[in-house]
């Protein structure tokens, strides 16, 4: 066996893919991007931002798009949303998009939208995938097989579910999707994108999301990967904010192979608000790499960045958030708080706040810990006879709650508690007392 | 009720309990005082089973069962409780789930069903009432941004919700002004029976002017150095422990 060729598998499939695609009306900026992509290749060791998660075992593997699969699974958190769309394997049911009835959403596939409009579509496209660290936004631009365009002109009257299916009948399916939602100015709405899915196969899924916030636009995002240990994510986020502009953002990870979640988010202007919050459990040996870039182009604009990062098994959950203030700016404002839990001796937790400040008035700060759980409060459950398994339990929760009750959507978040307890020991004990 | 019988322990690796000797019967109501560093509470965590404490020598049985040999948990469920000198904050729990899930815990053991949701909620007002507790209590997280006092009423709601059959109140009396006194001595007498039994813990003479004891102890250097009627506790208030360590017992 000739291990040379074996370790380029992937990327070879890749470009294989890229060249049997049929040429579209964006086929300047899909090949740009691939001839990047292929030019950086896959991201190794010495790349800093994937320092702690391991490609070689992926870069070995050769992948086939996935085919058009018929709707296959119903989300967790569809109950206390407004319309739904399910995209399987990359591709929107065209019978959803017609059903959204809410007069403040237009929503079409975005290869209609490219169709359409081709010209404004790529510019829009290339704005993510510019860093190394986002190299599979750029391969997801040069071979997304379709995704949605939503346009959010008012505001909506119930949150908008975005299924994310992956189904697949065999191995090294590849799934490359992409999302693109621009809100108008004084625009108001809530997304749910929830990653489900794999068939017990071995499934990669490429994805991204473009948030556009116009000026006084007020978003609230959620994320959730909720899929099967033989998935793999890497899930590229970008949100853009003009003045004013408010983005609520919940990143939640309680399922997958390999979640890699990159977040990208840039204050453009004065008096934008970002607050992201991640959620990130890593069980079994589940790996959770979550990289937050937040940049501060403007004065008076905030950040706060919470994670609660909790490891089992022979897990690992990485946290890496780096903050950039520009020089010019005045006023701007940034908080990041990382929590780790770790729960057995073979997991691990790293996490990494950085801080890059090139104005001179800003008011920034960022603190990280990493700990067990605390014998003392430990040793104060079973004093009052509660079960050692169920007491444990009672602390992990205890450590999310604060995330948890920061969940701006009270069914999102039974919901993702639901899911949650599920993941945990002594759920049952939960459920009873909460 | 409870027989301790040569209880040597270690914490840290250094000797702290050495050869404890003490019996409780049903009813009484035992107070062991001493100076600070003695090893009160390090007896009253090991009672409780507290693991990072080792037991190096010496036997417990609580109802004629084996106390060493169970875990913590157990310990809880057959009936003994330990009010903390330190209540720890569980932000993130509240305390309805706390005292639910205990009061569950107990009556699992006792073959009984769990409490009943309002059967729950009107025993846990009650109680609260009855110790000067504001409702709005059972829905912040344990201890969380209690003061002093509020932690030590709180120890007490719970002893009085669980109705244990062995109360150890290590230092409950410790940083309480004298009206947050009165309420913890009203909530201890209350729970009084002649099937209960009751240890305090404390520096001071003050909490037995509202809890009567059956037994004085004087606890130095990890054992009990003398026992006595309540009359005891006001030789020591009035002399300090000084005269019975060096010998000149009266």
């Amino acid at each position: 066996m000739n291990t040379a060729r074996d370790k380029d598998a992937a990327l070879r499939s890749f470009e294989a893919a890229w060249r049997a695609r049929p040429a579209d009306r964006i086929a300047a900026t899909r090949t740009d991007a691939m001839q990047r992509f292929l030019a950086l290749g896959l991201p190794g060791a010495r790349d800093e931002s994937w320092r702690y998660t391991n490609l070689r075992a992926l870069a070995g593997r050769p992948f086939v798009d996935a085919e058009p699969a018929p709707s296959a699974r119903a989300s967790w958190l569809a109950g206390f949303c407004g319309s739904a769309v399910e995209i399987v394997n990359g591709r929107p049911s065209p019978a959803a998009i017609e059903s959204v009835g809410d007069p403040a959403l237009s929503i079409e596939s975005l290869r209609a939208a490219i169709d359409r409009d081709p010209a404004s579509l790529a510019a829009r496209l290339e704005s993510i995938g510019a860093a190394e660290s986002e190299r599979w936004a750029l391969l997801n631009r040069a071979l997304f097989v379709d995704g949605l365009r939503v346009r959010i002109a008012g505001r909506a009257t119930a949150p908008l579910l975005i299924v994310h299916s992956a189904e697949s009948a065999r191995d090294d399916a590849a799934v490359h999707s992409r999302v693109i939602v621009e809100v108008d100015a004084g625009a108001e709405a809530t997304i749910i994108e929830h990653h489900l899915g794999g068939s017990g196969h071995a499934t990669l899924v490429n994805h991204a999301t473009q948030l556009h916030l116009a000026p006084g636009a007020s978003v609230d995002h959620y994320r959730v990967f909720s899929s099967d240990d033989r998935t793999t994510h890497f899930d590229a986020l970008e949100v853009v904010q003009a003045a004013d502009s408010r983005c609520r953002q919940f990143t939640v990870a309680i399922g997958g192979a390999l979640v890699r979640a990159n977040l990208s988010g840039r204050l453009d202007a004065p008096g934008a608000e970002h607050d992201s919050h991640a959620l990130l459990v890593g069980r079994a040996a589940r790996q959770v790499d979550c990289v937050n870039a937040i940049v501060h182009a403007a004065s008076r604009t905030t950040s706060r960045q919470t994670a609660r990062a909790l490891a089992a098994g022979s897990s690992r959950v990485v946290f890496n958030s780096r903050v950039l203030v520009e020089a010019g700016t005045a006023g701007a404002s940034s908080n990041q708080s990382c929590r780790g839990l770790l729960l057995s001796p073979t997991a691990e937790i790293d996490t990494r706040p950085q801080l890059e400040i090139l104005a001179d008035d800003v008011k920034c700060a960022h603190g990280a810990t990493t700990g067990r759980l605390d014998p003392n409060m430990l040793f104060y459950l079973l004093s009052r006879g509660i079960d050692r398994a169920a007491a444990q339990t009672l602390l992990i929760y205890a450590f999310l709650d604060d995330l948890l009750t920061g969940m701006s959507l009270p069914g999102a978040r039974r919901a993702i508690e639901d899911a949650l307890i599920g993941e945990l020991p002594g759920a049952d004990l939960l459920r009873s007392t909460r | 009720m409870l027989k301790i019988s040569q209880l040597r322990a270690n914490v840290a690796g250094r000797s702290i309990l050495k050869g404890v000797d003490l019996e409780v019967r049903a009813g009484e109501v035992h107070a062991i005082m001493g100076p600070n560093g003695s090893g009160k509470s390090t007896l009253a965590q090991v009672l409780a089973g507290r693991e990072d404490y080792e037991v190096t020598g010496g036997s417990v049985t609580f109802d004629g069962a084996d106390l060493l040999a169970m875990p913590a948990e157990e310990r809880a469920r057959a009936g003994l409780f330990l009010g903390f000198q330190y209540p720890v904050e569980i932000p993130g729990v509240n305390n309805a789930y706390l005292l639910k899930a205990a009061l569950n815990a107990k009556r699992k053991r006792a073959g009984l069903a769990e409490v009943d949701a309002y059967e729950f909620l009107s025993l846990i007002k009650a109680k609260m009432k009855f110790m000067g507790m504001d409702e709005s209590f059972l829905g912040r997280g344990v201890n969380e941004g209690f003061s002093g006092g509020e932690k030590k009423r709180n120890e007490i709601l719970q002893m009085l919700v669980l109705e244990p059959r062995l109360a150890l109140l290590d230092e409950t009396d410790s940083g309480l002004d004298i009206d947050a006194l009165k309420v913890v001595a009203k909530g201890v007498n209350s729970l009084r029976s002649a099937e209960r039994s009751i240890v305090l813990v404390t520096h001071y003479q003050r909490l037995l002017d509202y809890v009567e004891p059956d037994h004085v102890h004087v606890f130095a250097d990890g054992r009990i150095l003398k026992s006595g009627d309540k009359t005891l506790a006001l030789a020591l208030e009035a002399r300090g422990y000084d005269w019975l360590r060096e010998g000149r017992v009266a």
